[in-house]
């Protein structure tokens, strides 16, 4: 009986609310969905999938690609082959599915964004995400993909409880081992890793308005950086700098407040995932390469932001 | 310390308008600038820091047609010791097949090494798997998102993979294994004009692709080429200023970066 | 260092005309004096300094000696460069103008854009009787706020009949600042890259758009044959000789800054005053240090892609304070890398920046 199974993509206790596009893709597949996950204590909806299979290993054992290749061959061997394999695109679940296609000899195909049934084909994109092809395998047995975050979480189906079984007795590889986690050191801030920048122009005003800006970056969890003028007046210090002088940054947000756009600081950022501007003025050149837009003064956008998240 | 480095010679996509052609067929990128993978960049740097460290060589190997001499002498001007070419018009966007086509070629060539470096991904098809499947063909461990080699051995390594949101973990891996190498785990040294001409005068040696064909198959195909949904200008969000932060705020949680 | 910067280099008598001239001087850890100083005995410099230099001339130029600082600087520079130990930023310009040809990363697929908005035909130059080429700056051909420049003066050409094409995405960057980063082989593939077109195409003039281009292109490319020349000493030509006409009056009290590589690397003063006095209406106000002292901006010698580590007080910022206390309601220049180095300060003091062409357009 054909199935799709899910590996469940998991990190310090926490499942990840990207696996609801891995289940998302599943619901669209219309066979029995297999979640493939270790055990623990994970807050999850256990309703959106029919089979649960926990291994009986920590978490950081089932996340290393040498074991899960004994984990998923014993998962084949009593469930037989699934159709689709399914991992999130992420730092692990990329690591896995590549290992995996590799030892089983399994087609693969990454950061699937979209799926068309009629054609049977899966959306990636290519270059720089201007292209998408439709890909399909070119054989048959298991095919594997990784999927997008965001891309089909809104075909998930509530099912009702999932049957659960364990799967235990998994031999240890030692070609790879975990040691330990590393947080993010909290000394020198490293804009070019930070996933939302707020940034800050001139047309904040003065100084004394940074302050506020600081706590709304804390509030929205975002880190603090900020156009040339910024640091030229010393109101933020220069690792902060976005700019052709300063730092060159791609997060997934950037939210532009009283910044005009001048060249040297579009050359900065205008890679940014997706580009949020905040300008009094509308005919500010960073609006020609925003995303989003708002029209308006930023202190004020910024006081009212800080109310609603606080409260 | 023998290490591999695979590098690619990518068109550079970002600024360009591309067009697809030939009823979807294919994508036009006959007025694209092409440069070295930003990726592998980023390992072929490590590698050479790595040798520079404990002694050894690193071999720059690149797959593609004969332009790939440019990510070649590249990596020798930053380092390398030698350049392979394993050429071939052909485009192979499997990365199960291009697993395949190497694993034929070392085997055959008799390449013997320590390690295996690859960019975690490549700027043109994205696929992010090379590596992994590699090592599991050549039955060695890997590890993905490589940010950090905390400590190079004679047989294993110390690094520290990138997780999401600024978390790491520190793992161990045997070697000989495949790594693949994370953008800003170093800053490469500029290679200048007169230093790629100085690299020039090294010989890469070049193998001709289809020797190592055999049971190169690839396992996915692209049936079409496709645009992704127009996007037009910026979308203003107007209206009271009530409502323009909880969309605000609605598109951040969206994009993942807000609870 | 090359065997001429090392002889040239024990030449000096450490007099300081250099560091009294040089804009860095006093608020930057730059003295050129003592960094001629430390390389005639092959000592080290701090790997920040040779960075500070904006590639004004001023020292080169009011050297009694022939030291030529401002080449030594390059000089010291190239060194690094060929170490591959050059800051992040200066060379993420560099590889971008490897790969296209201009230090900004953009297409150049879209070098043309600019020309391609016009309401009337922008011909190449192959095209044209004249072969007279109109050369853009990098900055003009990408900011949309610098592309009104070429377009300005594409329209004034065409309306005082003055025939001219262009090369469109042939066009590379012309090196200027690639040069005096340091880059001697990639300004070299610049220089070939843009003479093979130049010879190609037969092109017997050049109207360059910025100082930068025009130094470089008349000086630095060799004996190509081609009469260089900025734009601004064609449309002053253009006026004097009637087939332009500025009609409209304009009321305005305007300061001229003279950029670096007009003024007093190349002595094109006159024409770009005479274009603005031929405006009537128009009050021209003088800096205190104009024409050959022109305080520099701060743009050139690679400046744009480099921050220096210590905060403080921009000669931008002196510009616009002072023009501010002269009364001045708008800055007139005629370079991009002026244009943008003085619009931030000034808007902030609610100063306009134009180019000339900017403001002649206003008025035609």
């Amino acid at each position: 009986m054909s199935y799709t199974l899910v590996v469940a993509e998991v990190r310090r206790g926490v499942f990840e609310e990207r696996n609801l596009d891995s289940i998302g893709i599943a619901a669209l597949m219309q066979k029995s969905i297999v979640l493939l996950m270790p055990d623990g204590a994970y807050e999850m909806n256990g309703n959106l999938v029919d089979t649960i299979i926990r291994t009986t290993v920590q978490e950081e054992v089932f996340l290393n690609p040498l074991n899960f290749i004994t984990i998923l061959e014993k998962t084949m061997n009593s469930r037989g082959q699934p159709d689709l394999i399914v991992f999130t695109h992420s730092s692990s679940g990329t690591e896995l599915a590549s290992y995996t296609a590799g030892h089983f000899n399994m087609p693969l195909i990454t950061d699937v964004s979209g799926f068309d049934k009629e054609k049977n084909v899966f959306y990636k994109s290519y270059y720089s995400d201007k292209i998408f092809g439709e890909f399909r395998q070119t054989g048959s047995g298991p095919c594997i993909v990784t999927v997008r975050s965001g891309s089909f979480k809104e075909h998930i189906i509530e099912k009702g409880p999932a049957q659960t079984t364990a799967l235990e007795d998994i031999a240890l590889a030692e070609g790879r081992t975990f040691i330990e986690y590393v947080e993010e050191e909290t000394g020198a801030i490293d804009i070019t890793k930070a996933e939302f920048l707020l940034s800050v122009g001139r047309g904040i005003g003065n100084k004394d308005e940074i302050a506020d800006y600081q706590e709304l970056a804390g509030l929205l969890k975002a880190t603090l950086s900020g156009s040339r003028p910024v640091i030229d007046k010393m109101w933020l210090p220069k690792a902060q700098q976005v700019g052709t002088s300063g730092k060159t940054v791609k997060p997934k947000v950037y939210l532009a407040m009283g910044i005009s756009g001048a060249f040297q600081h579009i050359a900065g950022m205008k890679d940014s995932d997706c580009i949020i501007a905040v300008n009094k003025d509308p005919e500010a050149p960073i609006f020609q390469y925003a995303h989003y837009g708002v029209i308006g003064d930023a202190n004020k956008l910024r006081d009212k932001l800080k109310d609603i998240a606080k409260g | 310390m023998n290490l591999l480095v695979f590098t690619k010679r990518v068109p550079a996509t970002q600024e360009e308008e591309l067009r697809i052609v030939d009823e979807g067929r294919g994508v036009d990128l006959s007025k694209v600038p092409f440069k070295v993978n930003d990726w592998d960049n980023y390992a072929i740097e490590e590698a050479v820091r790595i040798v520079e460290k404990t002694g050894g060589t690193v071999t720059a190997i690149s797959i593609g047609n004969a332009e790939s001499d440019e990510v070649l002498r590249r990596a020798i001007a930053m380092g390398a010791k030698d350049g392979f070419l394993i050429e071939t018009d052909q485009v192979l966007h499997d990365p199960g097949a291009r697993a395949s086509l190497i694993l034929n070629f070392l085997k055959k060539e008799g390449i013997t090494y320590d390690a295996i470096f690859t960019g975690v991904q490549s700027e043109d098809d994205q696929f992010a798997s090379l590596g992994g499947i590699l090592a599991a063909r050549l039955g060695i461990p890997y590890a993905s998102m490589v940010i950090a080699i905390d400590a190079f051995e004679t047989d294993h390594v110390t690094a520290r993979r990138e997780l999401e949101g600024g978390l790491q973990e520190r793992i161990k891996v045997m070697l000989p294994c495949v790594l693949s190498i994370q953008s800003g785990i170093n800053e490469p040294r500029y290679v200048s004009i007169m230093g790629i001409r100085k690299a020039s005068k090294v010989e890469r040696k070049i193998f001709k692709g289809n020797d190592y064909e055999d049971n190169v198959i690839p396992g996915i195909e692209v049936v079409k080429w496709v645009y992704p949904d127009k996007k037009g200008g910026a979308t203003m969000l107007d209206g009271e200023l009530d409502g323009i932060c909880k969309g605000l705020l609605g598109i951040l949680k969206e994009k993942g970066v807000y609870q | 260092m090359s065997i001429q910067t090392q002889t040239r280099v024990l030449t000096c008598i450490q007099c300081g005309k250099c560091t009294g001239s040089c804009p860095e001087a006093g608020r930057t850890p730059f003295n050129i004096r003592m960094v001629v100083r430390r390389k005639q005995f092959q000592h080290h410099i701090e790997e920040s300094i040779p960075w500070y230099c904006t590639s004004c001339g001023a020292c080169t130029i009011r050297c009694p000696r022939d030291v030529k600082p401002s080449e030594m600087i390059i000089d010291v520079r190239s060194v690094m460069v060929e170490e591959g130990d050059i800051p992040a930023t200066i060379q993420k310009a560099l590889e971008n103008t490897f790969v296209h040809r201009n230090p900004w990363g953009r297409s150049r697929a879209k070098r043309g854009a600019w020309f391609e908005k016009l309401d009337f035909e922008v011909p190449h130059v192959s095209e044209t009787v004249s072969k007279r080429l109109l050369f853009t700056c990098c900055i003009q051909a990408y900011d949309p706020r610098c592309m009104v420049i070429p377009a300005n003066i594409a329209k004034m050409l065409n309306k005082g009949g003055l025939e001219f094409g262009v090369l469109g995405e042939e066009e590379a960057c012309c090196g200027n600042e690639i040069r005096r980063i340091g880059e001697s082989g990639l300004f070299e593939e610049l220089q070939e890259e843009n003479v093979a077109a130049f010879k190609e195409y037969g092109i017997k003039e050049i109207i360059t758009l910025s100082p930068h281009c025009m130094n470089t292109l008349k000086k630095e490319y060799g004996d190509l044959g081609i009469n260089v020349s900025h734009y601004t000493e064609v449309l002053a030509n253009m006026i004097k000789e009637g087939r332009l006409a500025p009609k409209t009056s304009y009321s305005k009290k305007v300061i001229y800054h003279d950029p670096c590589f007009l003024g007093k690397q190349n002595n094109i003063f006159d024409e770009p005053r005479d274009i603005l006095k031929s405006i009537e209406g128009l009050e021209l106000l003088e800096f205190s240090r104009a024409r050959e002292t022109s305080l520099c901006c701060e743009g050139g010698g690679g400046r744009m892609f480099y921050e220096a580590e210590t905060a403080y007080q921009r000669n931008s910022e002196i510009r616009v304070l002072e023009a501010v206390e002269k009364g001045a309601e708008i800055m007139a220049t005629s370079c991009p890398f002026c244009v943008m180095t003085l619009e931030d300060p000034a808007t902030e003091k609610g100063l306009a920046v134009k180019d000339i062409s900017e403001i002649l357009m206003e008025v035609l």
